[in-house]
């Protein structure tokens, strides 16, 4: 595979070589549309103190989930990190699930349970959001395995920031799918920074994810992350050759959160500037131009706005309304049986 | 809080039982040890008593209904109430520990179920400490911490614990025991009317029946005690030093029995009416007398496995169970043979009764000396020697006289040639 | 009916389990085609085939996570540490990822997995190589957590473990993997959570887990004959699940408990037996209740300072013997 820069746009009026289509566009669009302004409400919603906790926000980073998960089918399987609203909300779940899991509420997509860091929807196959960094990409490698073992043609995907790419689990996740030959496929979302550092500080090389391909026996594979068009492409490709039996592959996608780490953290360590350099790369903006130049209606795109509104205030109300978490599953689901003793 | 009465497990075969009598009424108070019910199972008839106090509260199964062992018969209100004096003392026994085998419903912020109760002191004066278990023991039959502590101050011991309270209790029987009540004289021979106890009315039926249904025989057996005598002596004042045991003839007599019941298995068996169920270890019944006021057989479970000084040791843990009360039903079933030790009062031979469902059981009288013809190079002597007379009952049924005659025979010989200097020393059980 | 011994009581319950259920997979590092480095599962890779027995690289990590995510999409696997102590390298899996899946996802997804230890002191391979930790898994809520001591337990055993939807911890012992046993023919399938009590009796109850079980039965023997204590032996066999009535149903009978415990002191598995004991049934207490323990020390390599380390038989006949026995004055 041959690696991406980021000058490569199609020439407009194109349609004729259009390998995406209308409708996929759109479809494109409206997930980063509603991941941009779902997640734009958790901020509201943590100011006013009705998210709880912590949120890991991925604004900004919205056409690299849209662009995997359009490619996905439902039987794929997805892993993200904490930072996983994105992710969830592109496989379909519905936003007052998310929201009223990041407001602790009874509504939430796990009740309460697991809060917004372990967002879970096995029916949408989010097998999870993982909290601890670099374990989720060795689970990810399980379920890869289960689908080689079973002779299934899921596959597996695996969201993961640029500080994954410097622990030890991601060196042993890569190494081992390689060996095996796994169906999964490995994705940087390289945003610059680890916490609260430049991710080039503590990084040995300076491509953390796609420069390290190699030692794995990868290709290096390094694209622009905000351009969801580009994001699907590839997606599309790495999925057929995982499906193939073609094994793992790493994919780095360069973009930038327009927030800080999580809520928390305002952002200040950021040289000034970048931020504003980032802002002209929105990738709702470059989508916004890629729709006009495939001649997608300006109506079109209003209408896709307009109900991502009206789906974040439906969801506000209902989880507004939503009672807390239930006090009956506080001992509920430590084992199967649905229960936690531990003795007779 | 209310705690449940329930038919108990009369013994190893036993599945039900019929209340013929109840004793209390609905209403009643009940305090520990009070008769609350009779049972007739297919062995014996058995008086059930109170193991908790309170007030009866509801009765499930009444006079003339057969349930299984192990239903609740009755309920019990527990608690007497609080006594208004401070002194710890004073507070009255909380109903014991629920039952082991229904756990209450644990929660998640109790998943521990914390024992209830608040019993007496755990240190009586002169540092003398008092275990858990002998506070909740001290309060539940109603003794003084005090008065059992001077007890276990004369034996030299500082604790109070589950076996000081036995020997107290024993102490404390012995002297109520031997106290008969007189009745009204009212029967035909003009003499007083002694009313049986309840064990001895119960070993009584027992008794009865196994000499009526088991054809018994009786052989006796002299045995020259000298070798034993001598090794004994050797030890004994050490034994008493140590263990506080008086190290009498009977482990030397259950030890050789154990290795003459290796010989001869058909003896160590037990008999249904048609076959004989050899038994691969012997559980040794030694035949207790509890003071003139019944008798009772505790086992000794394993005891070929047991050196001399591990049967002494075991013998007389027994006996003080039995005399303090606290035989359980476990240490009063599965025997294979029984020893009846009857010499106290110097009688030269007793035919004893058997133990059903085993097939012998041995009487062991006074060994004392006696002339003896002693056969020397150079002739005849009469000699004293210490001599006893060993006498078996069995059940013709299961074997003939000649085998019983070959395992006394075995015994005597093992009594009279091993070398229990050797025995007592070496540690081996064979 | 047939003598096994522990190793091939491990294969035979492995065997057993994949005949059974095509979902059943093993890895781990040289568990396939060597066999195994303690010999436990020569044979399977034969039997099963690669792709069903599969060795892995050095990789504690991507061992268990991919143990993890087969379990959690619909697989039954058993994945192996050679070593237990190896369990620190991989402990973000043991503690944080496989135990909290499914309360955190509410019920969503489970770990249906077992984790094969090779535990414990007595053959000599030093600190790092010995230790027993079944107390390290034993704290973690979620998890279940079996040692068997003997070939006929490790088959039940495995079977309950790996038919359980729970991540169940088992424990093999290295130093009884030499150890024989009566095994009956046929399936076994034991059940999680029961202790056994393998020598009734009436003066104390001892308690003891894997290696110390051998080791409790034998200083029971010596108590009998040459001390006049009659004891019980339990075999505790399942941390978690816990088999607290059996073990609470024992104590009060006797009034005594001993604990024999491999794990070093502070924190071991008898520590948690011995406070609901000292809680649920202090009335029936008639004395202190006493663990006997390797000392909190790492382990010696050398053999004679293990076997000092480790509690013997002796030093268990003298501690019993000694508590029960002495001082009453």
């Amino acid at each position: 595979m041959i690696a991406k820069t980021m000058q490569d746009t199609p020439t407009p009026g194109a349609s004729a070589n259009d390998d995406i289509g209308t409708a996929t566009r759109i479809e494109l669009y409206r997930l980063q549309v509603e991941i941009r302004d779902c997640e734009k409400r958790a901020y509201d919603l943590f100011l006013q103190n009705l998210v709880k906790g912590t949120s890991h926000l991925s604004l900004g980073q919205e056409a690299i989930a849209a662009g995997f998960a359009a490619a996905m089918g439902p039987k794929d399987k997805s892993f993200c990190t904490y930072r996983g609203h994105a992710h969830t909300l592109a496989r379909g779940v519905p936003m007052e699930k998310v929201l009223g899991e990041l407001m602790l509420r009874d509504n939430g997509l796990m009740r309460g349970k697991g809060g917004s860091m372990h967002l879970t929807s096995a029916e949408h196959g989010v097998m999870g959001s993982y909290a601890i960094v670099g374990a989720h990409l060795c689970i990810a490698c399980g379920s890869a395995w289960r689908a080689q073992y079973q002779g299934q043609d899921d596959v597996t995907v695996c969201f993961f920031g640029d500080g994954t790419t410097n622990i030890g689990a991601f060196h042993e996740a890569l190494n081992f799918a390689v060996i095996w030959k796994l169906p999964v496929v490995f994705v940087c979302e390289n945003n610059l920074y680890m916490e609260y550092t430049p991710i080039a500080d503590v990084t040995a090389v300076p491509h953390p994810a796609a420069d390290r391909a190699a030692a794995y026996g990868l290709p290096r594979i390094l694209i622009d992350g905000n351009d969801a068009d580009e994001v699907l492409r590839t997606a599309r490709a790495a999925y057929k050759l995982a499906r193939a039996g073609g094994g793992p592959s790493l994919i780095e996608c360069l973009t930038y959160r327009h927030s800080g780490h999580s809520r928390a953290d305002p952002g200040k360590y950021r040289p000034p500037g970048e931020l504003d350099k980032w802002l002209e790369r929105d990738p709702l903006k470059i989508y916004r131009g890629r729709m006009a130049e495939f001649g997608i209606s300006p109506e079109a795109i209003a209408s896709v706005e307009a109900t991502s509104k009206r789906k974040v205030e439906e969801a506000t109300t209902i989880c507004k309304s939503a009672p807390p978490a239930s006090e009956h599953l506080l001992t509920a689901d430590v084992y199967a049986d649905g229960g936690w003793a531990w003795r007779n | 809080m209310s705690a449940t009465i329930i038919m108990p497990q009369l013994g190893e075969t036993v599945a039900e039982g019929k209340i013929i009598a109840w004793f209390k009424s609905v209403g009643d108070k009940v305090a520990v040890g009070d008769r609350l019910f009779e049972v007739e199972t297919d062995k014996v008839t058995v008086e059930v008593e109170a193991t908790e106090g309170g007030t009866l509260s509801e009765i499930r199964i009444g006079k003339d209904v057969t349930t299984k062992v192990g239903t609740v018969v009755a309920v019990l209100d527990g608690g007497v109430g609080q006594a208004a004096a401070p002194a710890a003392a004073s507070v009255a026994p909380a109903p014991a520990a629920a039952a082991r085998s229904a756990p209450k419903a644990l929660s998640a912020f109790e998943e521990v179920a914390t024992a209830k109760g608040r019993f007496g002191k755990a240190n009586a004066g002169n540092d003398v400490r008092v275990s858990p278990l002998a506070r909740r023991l001290i309060a539940e039959n109603g003794l003084d911490t005090e008065t059992v502590a001077q007890a276990a101050i004369k034996e030299n011991v500082r604790r109070i614990d589950r076996r000081a309270i036995a020997l107290h209790m024993q102490q404390a029987r012995s002297s109520a025991l031997t106290v008969l009540e007189p009745v009204q004289a009212t029967s035909g021979t003009g003499g007083e009317v002694v009313t049986l106890n309840t064990i001895r009315r119960r070993t009584g039926e027992r008794l009865a029946e196994n000499w009526r249904t088991i054809p018994h025989v009786f052989q006796a057996i002299e045995a020259d005690f000298t070798a034993v005598e001598a090794a004994r002596c050797e030890i004994r004042a050490r034994f008493k030093a140590e263990q506080g045991i008086s190290l009498t003839y009977l482990p030397f007599i259950a030890r050789a029995t154990c290795l003459a019941l290796d010989a001869f298995p058909q003896v160590n068996a037990h008999f249904d009416g048609k076959a004989l169920s050899l038994s691969r270890d012997v559980h040794l019944g030694i035949a207790v007398d509890l003071n003139h006021s019944g008798l009772v057989v505790p086992v000794i479970r394993g005891a070929g496995d047991f050196t001399t000084l591990g049967l002494a040791k075991a013998i007389a843990r027994m006996v003080e169970k039995a005399r303090s009360g606290k035989l359980s039903a476990d240490d009063l079933s599965g025997g294979t043979y029984s020893i009846s030790n009857n010499g106290a009062f110097g009688t030269l031979f007793t035919a004893p009764i058997i133990n059903a469902p085993q097939v012998a059981i041995l009487s062991v009288d006074a060994i004392r000396k006696r002339p003896a013809v002693v056969e020397t190079a150079e002739g005849d002597f009469i000699a004293p020697r210490l001599m006893g007379m060993l006498g078996q009952s069995f059940d013709h049924r299961a074997f003939d006289g000649a085998y019983s005659a070959a395992f006394l025979s075995k015994l005597k010989s093992i009594i009279e040639t091993r070398n229990w200097a050797e025995d007592l020393t070496s540690g081996r059980t064979r | 009916m047939a003598e096994l011994s522990y190793r091939d009581a491990v294969i035979r319950g492995i065997s057993q389990e994949m005949r059974r259920d095509k979902d059943v997979v093993l890895i781990g590092e040289d568990i396939g085609k060597a066999g195994g480095v303690f010999k436990a599962t020569v044979g399977l890779y034969e039997e099963f085939g690669p792709l069903r027995v599969r060795d892995t690289p050095i990789s504690e990590q991507a061992i268990l996570g991919a143990a993890m995510g087969a379990a959690m999409t619909g697989m039954r696997p058993i994945a192996e540490l050679m070593f237990a102590e190896f369990a620190a390298v991989c402990f973000d899996f043991i503690a944080n990822e496989i135990p909290k899946q499914r309360y955190m996802t509410n019920g969503q997804l489970g770990c249906p997995l077992v984790i094969r230890f090779g535990n414990g002191a007595g053959v000599r391979f030093g600190a790092q190589h010995s230790q027993s930790i079944e107390n390290w898994t034993m704290m973690i809520p979620g998890l279940k957590v079996v040692a068997p001591s003997s070939p006929v337990d490790i088959i039940g055993l495995m079977a309950a473990a790996v038919r359980d939807p729970d991540p169940v911890m088992f424990f093999e012992h290295k130093a009884l993997y030499a150890t024989k046993g009566e095994v009956p023919d046929g399936e076994i399938v034991d059940v999680l959570g029961k202790a056994k009590i393998l020598r009734p009796g009436r003066d104390c109850t001892i308690v003891a887990l894997a290696l110390m079980v051998p080791r409790a039965l034998e200083a029971a023997g010596i108590l009998a004959r040459d001390h006049g204590i009659d004891a019980e032996v339990i075999d505790v066999r399942s941390l978690v699940p816990l088999d607290t009535q059996c073990i609470l149903g024992s104590v009060v009978k006797t009034g005594r408990m001993f604990t024999v415990e491999e794990n070093p002191r502070l924190c071991g598995w008898g520590a948690e037996i011995v406070s609901i004991v000292a809680d649920e049934v202090f009335w029936d207490l008639d004395g202190p209740l006493v663990r006997i323990t390797t000392p909190h020390i790492p382990l010696p390599a050398a053999d004679n300072l293990e076997d000092l380390a480790i509690p013997s038989v002796t030093r268990i006949v003298e501690r019993v013997s000694r508590v029960l026995n002495g001082s009453r004055t």
